[in-house]
């Protein structure tokens, strides 16, 4: 049986649809069919009858392409999940020993490198992952937790904690990612692990249990835990564009991030437009710039400069207008190729107190 | 293939290719030629879930103006080669298929708006650019289009042009060729065109009807203005249920030639009211026929013509009435029927034979339909609705379905299959006073009875053909031209 024997309804569902085609965010910068779920559906379905499909680098440099946000998925009136179907298909070329080399050389570099260390000891504890030292976020935590007066324990280094090496198709050293890092979290005594990351949030909260592996404490995303910290609130943040987090929209429907914008006073603007079957604005598109595929600027950095500029485009003044991202990813990417003035949410709340 | 990968003029024609647009948006990867294989026609899709090959481009180019679109057309002249507009690639009819292989000129590059004139309320954009992006940017500026089909999400501007596409609001705001006020064209022969700035004028025949659902046959659309309509005070809907159909139809035509204006109108057939629109809303109709109608404008006028409107469904034609939330459940839900789980799905066979006719016809019409549909294949099922309305007649959007188990496998025989419906049904439409299409287009699936229809104006249409396109590059095999 192969990965993707477990999204036939996705297969044969999303093959022949065209209803998220507005919402494609890599079909639209690229403008090319292929960059949909609909063809990558194709693909695969036709690769069940003509196995040697999987073997065609077009074909799989189509399916590592994908930005993986799962918003058609949450648009499709039945969340047919093409998303899953993508990493399965991944996860079956790695199997068939068909992955790339630049794929290969990726996932090498993440199981090579994986090394976290504790610092303190305390019931919380912060994960400060690659992408959220790289922007700052951890610094931000910090200051925020000490004006709070609350003492944390950090886990910090470098690698993956599974999200990525799952992403790429390769599920076994996924795992073991995981169990590694499970076992720092649980030797660590903390009761809460805070993560500022989204994509490390739902490798905690969902891969892990899917994987199962324990985590003998509460995984909670940096808003919820400062909505749960009460916070004094001194400043209002005003009028901002909140970009959605792929992992904790699309994929976890988690509301906290716009609790935690309605508490700062943020007067939040919409990037994209409305859905139809909704009655208040909704940001149907993805403008992450790739959070869901992870490590997309390794796959491809001039897709990833592709969609930041993409969201620049959005914008009603790119110059002067408050850009706001649960993901340091996002940030980064943004900040990387374009001028827009990127905040993280964590940097709004500190400027707020 | 048009020339061998291997051979040398295939680079030669690459790099010129690259020359006139740029390496990046000239496509030649598998992933893209197997994109741009299949659109939303039962006949592609059927032929892939067997797994047969289709037919696939050799080049896929992405022209970001109207000055590219030249270039390619005068390169695709000089080697005889046939060239296949694409916008969204979503139509039901086969008219964006490469059947004669060479280059899909895929048009979503050109997506940009250029001007939204407040004064006049017109929008001026690139053709390429997907329907709805550019309703999200209207509504930015407090306007809307009001172009909005089910086919929103994936289809561009250029799409609905090419065919005369139409939206459910039709009824009022118009098809796609009422909203035109003018277009840029690029010829055949990559000459760039425009057509005059008002559709409205004593200044000679109309160019702009001429490039208007010619498919891709005579040109590439590159820009159009459109008229934009301020959005709406308020938005009405109502629904009622009628004891049957033809009651149904009797108040929907008399609502019509009351000449109050729906924006909206939509009648189900008794089949239909109980497979479909049941089970979308999650509500049970055992009986009758459904009809649903809106009115939208300032609230007061909305009241009136509302009030009007149901002192004919309720007094003259005693529908049952559903209410505004048994009509708002409609507007809602009004593309949830397209999607997969309430669409219909290969491995069933179905096709829509839509057609419209006056008002005096079209009951004639559906019958015809129905009963060929049901006299020759009585394993299939024949279900229908109307969906666009005008002050003379409405468009019948009629569906056969046949399930899995009752299409051959073999894919030349269910081929076979599904055209004698269609032979058989439209035949019937046109012997009845209908047409062989309403607003999904002629494509590859409908050219053959566009002999049938024109009659003694066949030659003009080839004629226009022949003389902008002296070459046949321009998506030849479709809307009855001749193949390459």
């Amino acid at each position: 049986m192969m990965n993707i024997d477990k999204y036939t309804d996705a297969i044969r569902n999303c093959r022949f649809c065209f209803m998220c085609r507005h919402i494609s965010p890599v079909a639209n910068v690229t403008f090319a069919e292929a960059d949909t779920p609909r063809v990558r559906a194709v693909m695969i379905y036709g690769a069940t009858m003509h196995p040697e499909w999987w073997s065609n680098p077009d074909y799989i440099a189509m399916l590592y392409r994908s930005d993986l946000s799962r918003c058609c998925t949450r648009h499709c009136v039945n969340h047919f999940d093409e998303n899953s179907l993508n990493i399965a298909a991944r996860t079956d070329i790695v199997e068939m020993g068909y992955v790339p080399e630049n794929i290969k050389a990726i996932r090498d570099e993440l199981v090579a490198g994986a090394d976290w260390q504790l610092s303190g000891k305390a019931d919380v504890l912060y994960f400060a992952d690659p992408y959220s030292t790289e922007a700052g976020t951890d610094r931000v935590f910090a200051e925020i937790m000490k004006k709070a007066g609350i003492s944390f324990a950090t886990v910090s280094g470098c690698g993956c904690i599974g999200r990525a090496l799952k992403v790429l198709g390769f599920a076994d050293d996924a795992k073991a990612a995981m169990t590694k890092f499970a076992g720092v979290i649980n030797a660590s005594g903390a009761k809460s692990v805070v993560v500022s990351n989204p994509a490390a949030y739902h490798a905690l909260k969902v891969d892990a249990a899917e994987w199962g592996i324990e985590i003998n404490a509460d995984v909670m995303h940096t808003s919820e835990y400062f909505l749960s910290c009460g916070l004094n609130i001194s400043k209002q943040a005003g009028k901002l564009y909140y970009i959605e987090s792929d992992y904790l929209r699309n994929y976890n429907e988690l509301t906290f991030p716009h609790e935690l914008l309605a508490k700062l006073g943020a007067e939040e603007q919409h990037l994209g437009a409305s859905c139809d079957f909704l009655d208040v604005p909704d940001q149907q598109e993805s403008f992450t710039c790739g959070e869901g595929a992870v490590v997309l600027p390794r796959i491809d950095a001039a897709l990833v400069e592709k969609l930041a500029k993409r969201v620049v485009e959005q914008v009603d003044d790119p110059e002067n207008d408050r850009v706001v991202t649960a993901s340091a990813y996002t940030k980064i990417a943004l900040e990387r190729y374009t001028s827009l003035k990127v905040e993280t949410l964590e940097e709004l709340v500190l400027k707020s107190l | 293939m048009l020339v061998a990968k291997d051979s040398y003029m295939y680079e030669m024609i690459r790099t010129e290719l690259i020359d006139a647009i740029g390496a990046e948006f000239v496509h030649t990867c598998d992933d893209d030629k197997l994109g741009h294989s299949i659109d939303y026609y039962w006949i592609p899709e059927m032929w892939h879930d067997r797994g047969m090959p289709t037919p696939k481009p050799d080049f896929i180019v992405h022209p970001g103006s109207a000055q590219e679109v030249a270039k390619i057309m005068k390169i695709a002249n000089q080697y005889r080669i046939p060239v296949t507009p694409w916008g969204g690639g979503s139509g039901s009819q086969g008219g964006a298929l490469p059947v004669y292989e060479g280059i899909i000129l895929d048009t979503k590059r050109m997506n940009k708006l250029i001007k939204i004139d407040k004064d006049s309320l017109t929008v001026t954009c690139q053709t390429g650019i997907i329907a709805r992006h550019l309703e999200w940017q209207c509504n930015k500026a407090g306007v809307s289009t009001m172009h909005l089909p089910a086919s929103i999400a994936c289809a561009t501007i250029g799409g609905f042009l090419a065919h005369r596409g139409t939206g459910v609001l039709s009824t009022k705001y118009g098809k796609i060729e009422d909203m035109v006020m003018s277009l840029e064209v690029v010829t055949p022969t990559g000459e760039i065109i425009r057509t005059l700035p008002v559709p409205r004028h004593a200044s000679g025949p109309d160019l702009t009807m001429l490039f208007l659902g010619s498919e891709g046959t005579l040109g590439v659309i590159t820009e159009v203005t459109l008229k934009v309509h301020p959005m709406p005070e308020a938005r009405e809907f109502r629904a009622y249920v009628f004891k049957d159909f033809h009651t149904a139809m009797s108040a929907g035509a008399e609502l019509m030639r009351s000449r109050l204006q729906p924006c909206a109108m939509r009648l189900y057939d008794e089949t239909e009211t109980l497979t479909h629109v049941s089970k979308v809303f999650g509500k049970k109709l055992d009986q009758g026929a459904y009809l649903v109608f809106g009115f939208d404008g300032p609230k007061e006028i909305v009241e009136l013509q509302m009030k009007y409107a149901r002192e004919i469904m309720e007094n003259k034609y005693h529908g049952e009435d559903y209410g505004s939330q048994g009509g708002m459940d409609w507007w809602k839900n009004k593309y949830k029927f397209f999607y997969p789980g309430f669409m219909f799905h290969i491995p069933q066979a179905f096709g829509t034979l839509d057609t419209v006719a006056t008002f005096s016809d079209i009951e004639n019409v559906y019958w015809a339909m129905k009963n060929v549909v049901q006299k020759n294949f009585p394993q299939a099922r024949f279900i229908g609705h109307f969906s666009h309305w005008y002050e003379w007649g409405c468009m019948l959007y009629a569906r056969f379905i046949f399930e899995g188990k009752d299409v051959p496998a073999d894919p030349g025989e269910a081929a076979a299959l599904y055209n004698r419906v269609w032979d058989m049904a439209i035949r019937a439409a046109i012997a009845n006073g209908g047409v062989i299409n309403e607003h999904h287009g002629v494509g590859l699936k409908l050219g053959r009875y566009v002999k049938d229809l024109y009659g003694s104006a066949m030659p003009v249409l080839e004629g226009i053909k022949k003389q902008l396109d002296p070459n046949n590059i321009m998506n030849p095999g479709k809307l009855g031209f001749k193949g390459f």
